[in-house]
């Protein structure tokens, strides 16, 4: 019987966030510090002809500026094939925000007074702002290498697809167009960085892998890894917008070397917007085709992914939305291919519902195919969803994934069936599906490893490089390591992310914490747990074999009178010269020669999630205006280890995917100006926005999860989404081929709709 | 840059008296963050957008980041760290309840929250879903769509008017 896993546990972290005790970078403050900005590209295309930073320099206060000249002149991006960006500007800025130069002064506003006065001459270049403009001839080149500013495609082809439509029954074309979204965390970025006289950087930032970053920051100031120290901090947010490298860290820690001095850089909330990450807008070409049974046949899609000015995450941000397709539906014959295009705007990164054109396009090819062949919503997803022990097409094998209880499980609770049937006038109801990863191949950082030690009054230390990113990573791997010792939680104290003490951790990338991190803990509690039987043994003259750790206390299997508090067990180990540390060290069961563009094939991950949404909405038809009724939404996310926790993260993802995502999010542009950086006029869902929403946690234990436990959480972010669109749809009688469905675009649908009825009529 | 001329601010924070020699362009949430180094009012946006800044001006919830500090000379202002029990160290019952409705993830919007939901719980000890909702409308949280955040406020509510026990 489990006493921490799948219990509704409140998180230790919350303490300290509940009573202003946590600190976030921006609240923290060295001796001696000196405060940073940034000047960033007025222009979305140019070229820089001379910065001249003299005045700058003589400003009183002012302690060092910085440009590319300062710079190791290291490009980033995720991968070898992918390095396309300085951190500072060289000769060329390809958006307006880029870095071009940055002052370390003793105030802030002595700091942002130099950056007005450092002189920058450009020559203004042409510029393109749109994915299918810039592939198209005579566009302006954004990088030398890219030919029709293609970053990346993704070429995919399983099974003949041309050959397969000839056996379809029902085969329609869909077009979709999403614009960018925008991460909105609460907390703004920010780094603190201080270099000292040994070369020992230590960094502060908010993030989502702090290895990665020791890794990234190394690379770019030419240190040893272990040269850099990112350390443990409250983060406020990030959903996909902290995961790589930013110039951020890179700029504040040259500050620091160049003045001996630590240094702060705190992100205004325009800068976050804009000089951080972004959404991708995206347009979706799909054709589908199914049999009349309903049996999905053949797939075929084309995307164009406005990627901004440098690769990122590239690759892999152009493969996930396929990947959570394949995952979700069987389908013999499919083509992908996706583009991501460079364009003169910002760099667009990965966000919790990434695609929301992809996504809502395949549901929308389903309902629609469902009406063609006389079959219902459901019927079609139950009858195509992938389920435990069937193989994507790119061949991951699925150890586990209950999709029919998860769509039954809102089906039922939403009485789905009935009311799809006859619901009043501009009322709808609509569902979505999808299946998330819990982890992809990430290389020689793909895995991660865990340590336990003990104090001699029997205290617990737990060491893992897990992250928290507000997410409750920390008390995931807290939960697990309670159980698996059989140590009370509150005697267990948690060392995360700092990298010079914790052993590597892949992040919090592709929800893998749960399941990769969990794992490592898991085995190091194991392994500590062997090495506290061996010595229990002698002092109760038993078999390690027969003994159990429960509750803090050694005892032997069905005698527990014949007992050791754990305390006395660590003594006598130490008297022994046997200091008991638990090791554990996992990496996930994927193929790593599968390659995002190379090879996309093979395992991807070593468990799927899957979610399904229903949305029942009312649309008025004079505003536009959708009314949102209920949400029910269910998640098979393995075992719940915090079932609570689970919840939580199933609200977030309908009111981020779902709420925000389909009704109100999406950026606004002139000539590269993203005009809406800020909380008054990027609209986000706010508390009397949100609909009552009905959870539903559906475990189907994973064998390899900890506990059974798997990613939680992002496969409800993307099927709320999809119902949403879905229910629109169904009130309104056609899909909005755009999102977000603005009101505006709800009523040029609706009059669109009604206007081809007249000319039928 | 001239320094410009530094006004004295007579505040109370948290019950405790300061007065404090502060550049009259600052603003509430400068003077509580750099003079006074409590943090636990956030800086989300700096503008008004996001309420992560709010703290309790005489009882009523505002926005720190708008309020310039030369405006509430002589007033009391209570943040988040002023919120527990300064003596044993407890969490307020608002706080407490927050941690275990699992009303907080990234914790970011948490502190102006909880000043919101102490004043609108100091006004109006029963609030109803949609009051409570209401209430917070000017609070941002990207994290929990806000259902354990209202849980939150109504656990609060429950156990301040001891119809529910704090374990
Ligand atoms: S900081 Fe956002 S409203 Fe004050
Ligand atoms: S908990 Fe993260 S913003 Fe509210």
């Amino acid at each position: 019987m489990s006493v921490y896993v799948g219990k509704s546990v409140p998180r230790r972290d919350t303490r300290l966030k509940a009573t202003g005790e946590a600190r976030y970078t921006a609240d923290l403050a060295l001796p001696f510090m000196l405060h940073a900005a940034v000047l960033r590209s007025p222009y979305p295309h140019a070229r820089l002809l001379r910065v001249d930073t003299s005045r700058a320099e003589a400003l009183p206060g002012v302690r060092a500026v910085i440009t590319a000249r300062d710079a190791s002149g290291v490009k980033w991006g995720v991968f070898r094939y992918t390095r396309d960006q300085e951190f500072l500007a060289r000769d060329r800025v390809r958006y307006i925000g880029e870095e071009i130069a940055a002052v370390a002064a003793d105030t802030e506003e002595i700091a942002q007074e130099a950056v007005a006065l450092i002189a920058v001459e450009y020559e203004r270049l042409p510029a393109v702002f749109d994915p299918l403009d810039a592939i198209a001839d005579g566009a302006p080149r954004i990088h030398d290498h890219a030919e029709r500013n293609i970053n990346i495609h993704v070429p995919i082809h399983v099974g003949d697809v041309d050959a397969a439509w000839d056996a379809c029954d029902h085969v329609h074309t869909e077009m979709t167009r999403s614009e960018e979204e925008s991460y909105f965390m609460t907390e703004p970025y920010a780094v603190l960085a201080h270099c000292d006289r040994q070369g020992t950087v230590e960094v502060w930032m908010p993030n989502a892998s702090p290895h990665t970053k020791a890794k990234g920051l190394a690379n770019a100031l030419e240190l040893p890894v272990s040269k850099v120290h990112v350390r443990h901090v409250a983060i406020g947010g990030a959903f996909g917008g902290r995961s790589d490298m930013f110039p951020g860290e890179y700029i504040t820690a040259l500050l620091s070397r160049k003045t001996r001095r630590p240094v702060r850089l705190v992100y205004t909330r325009e800068e976050n917007s804009i000089a951080v990450r972004q959404g991708h807008s995206m347009v979706v070409e799909s054709r589908f085709g199914f049999k009349k049974d309903g049996t999905l046949h053949a797939v075929d899609v084309t995307c164009h992914m406005d990627g901004g000015a440098y690769s990122s995450t590239g690759p892999i941000a152009t493969s996930v939305p396929f990947l959570c397709f394949e995952q979700t539906y069987r389908v013999a014959n499919v083509r992908y291919n996706g583009y991501r295009v460079y364009t003169n705007k910002p760099i667009r990164g990965m966000i919790r519902t990434h695609g929301r054109a992809w996504a809502c396009n395949v549901d929308m090819q389903l309902d629609l195919a469902a009406e063609a062949l006389g079959l219902d919503p459901i019927e079609i997803r139950l009858k195509n969803a992938l389920k435990t022990g069937d193989h994507t097409p790119t061949q991951s094998h699925i150890p586990s994934m209950a999709s029919h209880e998860t769509i039954r499980a809102v089906a039922e609770a939403s009485r789905f069936r009935e009311k799809w049937k006859r619901l009043p006038p501009w009322h709808g109801i609509g569902i979505g599906c999808v299946s998330v990863m819990s982890g992809f191949p990430m290389g020689i950082r793909g895995g991660s490893a865990a340590m336990v030690k003990f104090d001699e009054d029997g205290g617990v230390h737990l060491i893992s490089g897990v992250v928290d990113n507000g997410q409750g990573n920390e008390g995931v791997v807290l939960q697990i390591a309670a159980e698996a010792l059989g140590v009370p939680i509150d005697q267990i104290q948690l060392t995360a992310s700092a990298t010079e003490i914790t052993p590597i951790d892949q992040g919090a990338y592709s929800q893998a914490t749960t399941l990769v991190s969990g794992n490592a803990v898991r085995l190091a509690c194991e392994d500590a747990r062997r090495q506290l039987f061996e010595v229990a043994a002698d002092v109760l003259e038993a078999s390690a074999e027969d003994l159990e750790l429960a509750d803090g206390k050694v005892f032997v299997k069905g005698s527990p009178a014949r007992a050791v508090p754990l305390a006395k067990v660590v003594r006598s180990g130490l008297l022994k010269g046997k200091s008991v540390i638990g090791h554990g060290s996992f990496g996930p069961n994927v193929d790593q020669r599968r390659e995002w563009i190379q090879n996309p094939k093979g395992q991807l991950s070593a468990a799927f999630s899957y979610g399904s949404a229903v949305v029942e909405v009312r649309v008025d038809p004079e505003t536009g205006f959708v009314d949102v009724l209920d949400v029910w939404a269910s998640h098979d996310c393995g075992k719940a280890i915090n079932p609570k926790e689970v919840e939580g993260q199933m609200d977030g993802g309908v009111a981020m995917g779902g709420h925000g995502g389909i009704l109100l999010e999406a950026l606004r542009w002139h000539e590269g100006a993203n005009l809406n950086t800020n909380f008054l006029d990027y609209k986000i869902p706010l508390a009397p926005d949100m609909p009552p929403i009905h959870n539903f946690i559906v475990e189907a234990d994973d064998p390899v999860g900890p506990f059974g436990a798997k990613e939680g959480g992002l496969s409800i972010s993307m099927c709320t989404a999809q119902a949403y669109a879905n229910a629109i749809a169904h009130a309104i009688g056609t899909h909005i081929r755009e999102f977000p469905h603005t009101p505006d675009r709800v009523l040029d649908t609706i009059e669109a709709r009604e206007g081809t009825e007249d000319e039928a009529s | 840059m001239s320094t410009p001329r530094k006004i004295v601010l007579a505040l109370t924070v948290n019950g405790q008296d300061h007065d404090l020699l502060v550049e009259p362009r600052r603003t509430l949430l400068e003077v509580l963050r750099e003079e006074l180094g409590l943090t636990g009012a956030k800086e989300g946006c700096g503008t008004g957008g996001c309420g992560t800044c709010t703290v309790l001006i005489d009882g009523r919830p505002a926005r720190a980041c708008l309020t310039l500090a030369a405006d509430v000379q002589g007033a009391s202002v209570l943040t988040i760290e002023g919120l527990a029990d300064a003596l044993d160290g407890d969490l307020h019952p608002i706080q407490r309840a927050f941690v275990d409705a699992h009303g907080i993830q990234c914790g970011f919007c948490t502190p102006g929250m909880i000043l919101t939901a102490k004043a609108l719980l100091d006004e109006n000890p029963s609030p109803d879903e949609a009051e409570i909702r209401q209430a917070l409308s000017g609070q941002v949280c990207r994290c929990t769509g806000y259902a354990k955040i209202v849980d939150s406020v109504q656990l609060a509510a429950r156990r301040l008017a001891g119809e529910e026990e704090t374990p």
